[in-house]
């Protein structure tokens, strides 16, 4: 009876002390579900909510990448703006002769490629002006018409938190017809060209006024897109904390505590080579040893 | 009346006698120190009657083996059984959640949360990059590879229960284990009612009867009636008959409306109604969930399922139409994602597919902790049962050296008293009488 009772014991001692060598081998608090049922339920919960953490991140860096490759083109475009406009005051004086004007309208004729060509920029492949039509180039070389649609490119940034990434061309350079960028770079070529007294006055009066309000749209636009970057910056950093956060509380959760999950070994293996010392010592005797 | 002169000799050869049957009894016990379930014999002794002297009164004329008693508490036997059956049941039912639970891969990077997580992951990738190849790829392949971990997964519950039927099939099938053992107990009651029948007290067969009784226990629950004359039925599970009927077994078995014990764990396990088949039907409902879900946000965009399951056949497959070449993240342009975002944000629903998951991980291993946890308790009680028996019934080697030195010595004093009478005689045939000679 007793022998069965030791056995009994040192199995139970054996079985806590492989556990715990288990927990220190993995590392691993939770090594299956019945260890602990409702953390394993949260440490499921809590990897989910990890992994789409650093899902947002990887998402916010592409929207990054997209802001600031959109920026800079727009950037661009408001300096070749700038450019037309200071050509644009040299041709709108009553001092310009003729054949000057139409270097100036030559000139300004190349702005308006320029920019077309800034709007027709990629970013991996991808234009970057066209709306969600992304393998279209927004505009062609025969005319002015804006080629990409109206679509958004949304990027998810958060749970149920999402950003316009991009800027379209038809908002920001417009169609040609429509009093935008193009319309009134081309308006003012006509005018150089022109050279008619009504021409020259147009260059000073409702041109000038039309390019400014022009680099006004395209500028504002470019605000936008700043707007958004620093949106993400701060997204970023924010998913970033939250990430320190989440992965705590998991590695707490699931993790040993290797200081503790060590002593915890040693004082379970002293327990055990106590109970074999004293089983043996129990074991062994018997009155026969006593009787002659 | 007159006593006979020789009458000291046979009192001595009586004590003689007894001493050494109690001697026999004790190396009984000790050649069955380490016998399983053997119970404590015990000679009983008794005085002889006595011879009326008068007027002195009554002569005592010795001691006589009246019987073997066998030292057992029925009552300590009937809470082993009830404890044992936890016991059995425990048993059988944390092995097999204990399989269930191993195929989970919970919580780890192979488990179908892994898997869930990184198909949400290639829905954002492919929200990202719309127009990319690789990344339709790894979507495909994701989606593929989550299809067939839910359908491993619902495999491997089958073969848990499937394994379930088999064992209990090897138990409770004519010719297996239960048989064997049903006939055995019947040989035995056969055995012990002849033995009783002719006044012998068959000791040993009740010890192999009452072991034979516990292990039945841990298969199923026993209720035992006593049928008189040595004989007893066992009924198996609650059933309407019983199994063992004195020296008769009614086979195949009657029906047990609440087996408990292996048994009972193992049909659980096996039945279609049983626990894992609820973990099935969950899962189930979790894959058709996820179908549903998907669906509805990736068809409109595409014109196209993405997901199929056969509840008829608990699988799910990704749709045959669904290939790294037609898969869409949206209805419209090529840079559209809403479909690819609306799915990606499938992942931080509350109470959504994830949690479906997590709760079905939770039950799982609520219940395998409590079958654990039932089975530790089983154990130890059936322990401390088992100890108290063992407290009666066990040989005690120290007891039993005590008792051999005790009737060592009390043959010893007999063969004294004996050789006291023979030399008195001696004296008396040998030494008197003889003036002149």
């Amino acid at each position: 009876m007793i022998t069965r009772g030791i056995v009994t014991d040192l199995n139970d001692i054996a079985t806590r002390v492989s556990h715990t060598q288990q927990k220190l081998a993995s590392g691993k608090e939770l090594t299956r579900p019945s260890d602990d049922p409702f953390a394993t339920g949260r440490a499921i919960g809590l990897r989910t909510e990890l992994e789409g953490l650093s899902q947002y991140q990887r998402n916010v860096s592409d929207a990054e990448a997209w802001t600031s490759v959109t920026d800079s083109a727009i950037g661009t475009i408001a300096d070749i703006a700038q450019s037309a406009r200071e050509a644009l005051l040299r041709g709108s004086t009553g001092t310009t002769s003729p054949s000057e004007r139409a270097i100036l309208a030559n000139e300004i004729d190349h702005l308006i490629g320029a920019v077309k060509d800034t709007a027709n920029a990629r970013y991996a492949g991808r234009s970057l002006f066209a709306g969600t039509a992304t393998a279209t180039e927004p505009y062609g070389t025969a005319s002015d018409a804006y080629l990409g649609d109206g679509g958004d490119v949304v990027r998810s940034i958060g749970p149920g938190v999402s950003v316009i990434v991009n800027a379209r061309g038809s908002d920001m350079l417009g169609d040609g017809t429509d009093g935008k960028l193009l319309n009134t770079l081309r308006d003012i070529s006509a005018h150089l060209r022109g050279g008619t007294a009504a021409d020259i006055a147009a260059l000073g009066g409702s041109d000038l006024a039309s390019i400014d309000r022009s680099i006004e749209t395209v500028l504002s636009v470019q605000a936008q897109v700043g707007s958004t970057a620093s949106r993400l910056h701060a997204a970023n950093s924010r998913l970033a904390e939250i990430q320190e956060g989440v992965s705590g509380l998991l590695s707490k959760t699931e993790d040993a505590d290797m200081a503790a999950t060590m002593i915890e070994y040693s004082m379970q293996q002293s327990v055990y080579q106590s109970a074999l010392r004293a089983g043996a010592g129990i074991v062994q005797a018997s009155l026969l040893d006593f009787l002659r | 009346m007159s006593i006979s002169t020789f009458m000291g000799l046979h009192t001595s050869l009586r004590g003689l006698v007894a001493q050494q049957r109690a001697l026999d009894a004790t190396s009984h016990n000790i050649s069955n120190a380490s016998t399983v379930g053997y119970s404590r014999q015990e000679a009983q002794l008794q005085a002889t009657d006595a011879l009326l002297d008068r007027p002195a009164g009554m002569l005592g004329t010795g001691v006589d083996v009246v019987g073997y008693a066998r030292i057992r508490d029925s009552f300590l036997d009937l809470q082993y059984r009830a404890q044992n059956m936890q016991l059995g049941y425990g048993t059988a039912r944390t092995d097999s959640l204990e399989q269930v639970e191993l195929r989970l891969a919970e919580p780890g990077d192979n488990g179908i949360g892994a898997r869930l997580n990184s198909f949400w992951s290639s829905w954002s990738d492919l929200a990202n990059a719309p127009e990319s190849g690789a990344a339709r790829g790894a979507l495909v392949s994701d989606a593929r590879t989550l299809a067939s971990s839910i359908n491993a997964l619902d495999d491997g519950f089958e073969t848990v229960s499937a394994q379930a039927a088999q064992q209990l099939s090897l138990l409770t099938a004519t010719g297996g284990e239960l048989q064997g053992m049903a006939r055995e107990f019947a040989g035995l009651n056969g055995a012990i009612r002849d033995a009783q029948h002719v006044g012998a007290q068959p000791n040993d067969l009740l010890d192999r009867r009452d072991q034979l009784l516990d292990k039945l226990s841990s298969l199923a629950q026993v209720t035992v009636t006593d049928n008189g004359a040595g004989s007893i039925s066992v009924t198996l599970g609650g059933a309407a008959a019983p199994l063992i009927d004195g020296s008769t077994v009614n086979w195949p078995a009657p029906a047990m409306p609440n087996p408990g014990g292996k048994i009972g764990a193992l049909m659980d396990a096996a039945s279609p109604t049983g626990t894992i088949a609820t973990y099935r039907s969950e899962l189930g409902a979790f894959a058709q969930a996820l179908t549903t879900r998907v669906n509805a946000i990736y068809s409109p965009a595409a014109g196209t399922n993405f997901f199929a399951y056969d509840p008829a056949t608990a699988s799910l497959s990704v749709d045959p139409a669904v290939t790294p070449a037609t898969v869409r993240a949206g209805a419209g342009a090529p840079g559209d994602n809403s479909a690819a975002l609306a799915l990606s944000e499938l992942r931080s629903e509350p109470g959504g597919l994830n949690d479906s998951y997590a709760q079905l991980v939770t039950r799982i291993g609520t219940e395998v902790a409590d079958a654990k946890r039932t089975t530790t308790n089983a154990n130890a009680l059936a322990n401390s049962i088992e100890d108290r028996r063992q407290s009666t019934a066990g040989v005690s080697l120290d007891e039993e050296m005590t008792n051999l030195i005790r009737f060592q010595r009390g043959y010893q004093a007999a063969a004294r008293a004996m050789t006291t009478t023979d030399s008195m005689l001696d004296t008396l045939i040998n030494r008197t009488g003889r003036v002149g000679l």
